[in-house]
């Protein structure tokens, strides 16, 4: 039993040892790398501020009257201005609309320089703007296609920080640096997907994990005789030999 | 080598057992249902069809004035009704904590989600044959939903899987599904995480010594295999005796 398994654990573990390195490296960086961090949470602030009704000169019947197909409405506010949100019926585009409370001015799609103050508005950091990018397709992996289009502002500060605005709604849609790109490619080699990242159920990953577990379990074998059992017949048998068998 | 021994060893006597169930419960996420394990298997993807007539809306600007300040104000839709849902406080994500005002978007009366409200509600977003059973308000924390931050209500139904239906309270949005099929899953999630105190998160201190002992225990065994690799053993499986002696040389 105890050579048998010593045999299969070695044998077992010549093909699968490099797969136990990579499981312990990148679940330590997970383990050890705060999950709050990792989300950017603390490269953004969580605005507070108010809607100010006394600003709202552009009343609820001027909008149905500009745009009689409204879906949705809501107020908030943008760099601190108070602001209609408007989600149009299909048939119409933009479907999206930012409009000034104050004077019913649309403000979206959002130009350049107001993506850059909006994301310098949220952005807790003391970089500067390095690069701002307008992305309309292909989007990179750390940003969902469904916020396209969206502008990129690259900060000039410690793990390249990028945050991401909706060009269509001025909303805050993503905030990445480089750790969490670096969590992203651990989560990838920790689930074996070399693909796409999201596919846990991937067949790879079953046969090595099953063949591990018996790596594991013939490692847990070993653990029995040796240090467990050991134990007893340590008066038994002298040092040279036990250690002639290990 | 012999101090990489001792420490493959050792190691494995710390982190043995939880490498085991690492294993175990990685392939299980492996091959479980990821629709049940969500405690999806009762949520009813039909969105409720909504319509919106703007011209019955009450004035944005007449509630915010008649609450206190608000960061935001959003039209919901409960039951396809509109609702205005006024922030009064803010999180970064839905869970974190937030206060909300309801509104009717039409009459501008303000609304508190009701026992009777709240079922229906919940049948909304059920899509299984089962009775509720149950209605509790339940304060954060919330085992099944640990990272909700607000009060919520627990809907549960009857039905073979006993799912409960979450609705946060203020707001009437439906935080999740959770079921007998969730709960195991959970199980093997807090195995895996090492997450014995249901915080939702693996940044916990018994998972960060877990992860230094195996770091140990995998750059030994690795070590190890290249040594026995150089050394030709893997050819000689089949005369132990040999081998050992060899081991004992350096």
């Amino acid at each position: 039993m105890h050579k048998t398994a010593r045999t299969l654990h070695q044998w077992l573990m010549l093909f699968l040892g490099l797969q136990f390195a990579i499981w312990s490296v990148t679940g330590a960086y997970m383990v050890y790398m705060d999950i709050d961090f990792i989300h950017g949470d603390d490269l953004v602030i969580t605005p507070q501020s108010k809607v100010q009704p006394a600003q709202m000169n552009y009343s609820l019947q001027q909008l149905i009257q500009a745009y009689p197909h409204i879906d949705k409405i809501s107020v908030d506010t943008l760099l601190g201005e108070t602001v209609y949100r408007l989600t149009l019926a299909d048939g119409e585009s933009p479907k999206k609309l930012v409009i000034s409370a104050n004077s019913g001015q649309v403000l979206t799609p959002l130009s350049e320089s107001t993506a850059v103050s909006v994301a310098q508005y949220f952005y807790t950091g003391k970089g500067d703007v390095a690069e701002v990018t307008l992305i309309t397709d292909n989007p990179p992996f750390e940003l969902s296609p469904r916020h396209l289009p969206a502008w990129r502002v690259n900060f000039d500060d410690f793990g390249s920080p990028s945050l991401y605005v909706s060009a269509h709604t001025g909303i805050l849609v993503g905030k990445r640096h480089e750790f969490w790109r670096w969590f992203d490619w651990m989560f990838r080699f920790h689930i074996m997907d070399y693909s796409s990242g999201e596919d846990i159920d991937n067949a790879l990953l079953f046969w090595v994990a099953l063949l591990a577990s018996g790596g594991a379990l013939t490692g847990m074998v070993l653990v029995y005789f040796r240090v467990f059992k050991g134990q007893f017949t340590r008066r038994k048998k002298s040092r040279v030999q036990r250690v002639g068998v290990a | 080598m012999r101090w990489v021994r001792k420490l493959h060893k050792w190691a494995s006597v710390i982190v043995g057992i939880q490498f085991v169930l690492w294993l175990a419960s990685g392939l299980y996420f492996n091959l479980m249902d990821h629709t049940k394990a969500a405690g999806l298997s009762y949520f009813n993807q039909d969105m409720v069809q909504h319509q919106l007539d703007a011209t019955q809306l009450i004035e944005p600007k007449a509630v915010l004035e008649q609450h206190s300040d608000s960061m935001a104000l959003d039209t919901v839709f409960l039951l396809a009704k509109p609702y205005y849902l006024l922030s009064h406080q803010q999180g970064l994500y839905a869970h974190s904590y937030h206060e909300y005002t309801l509104v009717d978007a039409y009459s501008g009366e303000v609304v508190t989600l009701d026992e009777a409200l709240v079922t229906r509600l919940a049948q909304a977003s059920y899509s299984g044959e089962g009775k509720v059973a149950e209605l509790k308000l339940l304060t954060p924390p919330i085992s099944d939903f640990p990272k909700q931050q607000n009060p919520t209500w627990q809907v549960s139904f009857a039905d073979d899987i006993n799912t409960e239906v979450y609705v946060e309270a203020q707001s009437g949005r439906i935080v999740g599904h959770s079921d007998e099929h969730k709960k195991l899953a959970d199980i093997f999630f807090m195995l895996h995480f090492m997450d014995y105190n249901n915080q939702g998160s693996f940044n916990n201190v018994p998972m960060m010594l877990m992860a230094f002992f195996s770091l140990w225990l995998t750059i030994t065994g690795c070590y190890w295999c290249i040594d026995l690799l150089r050394k030709g053993k893997y050819r000689h499986k089949r005369r132990p005796r040999i081998k050992t002696t060899a081991i004992k040389l350096p």
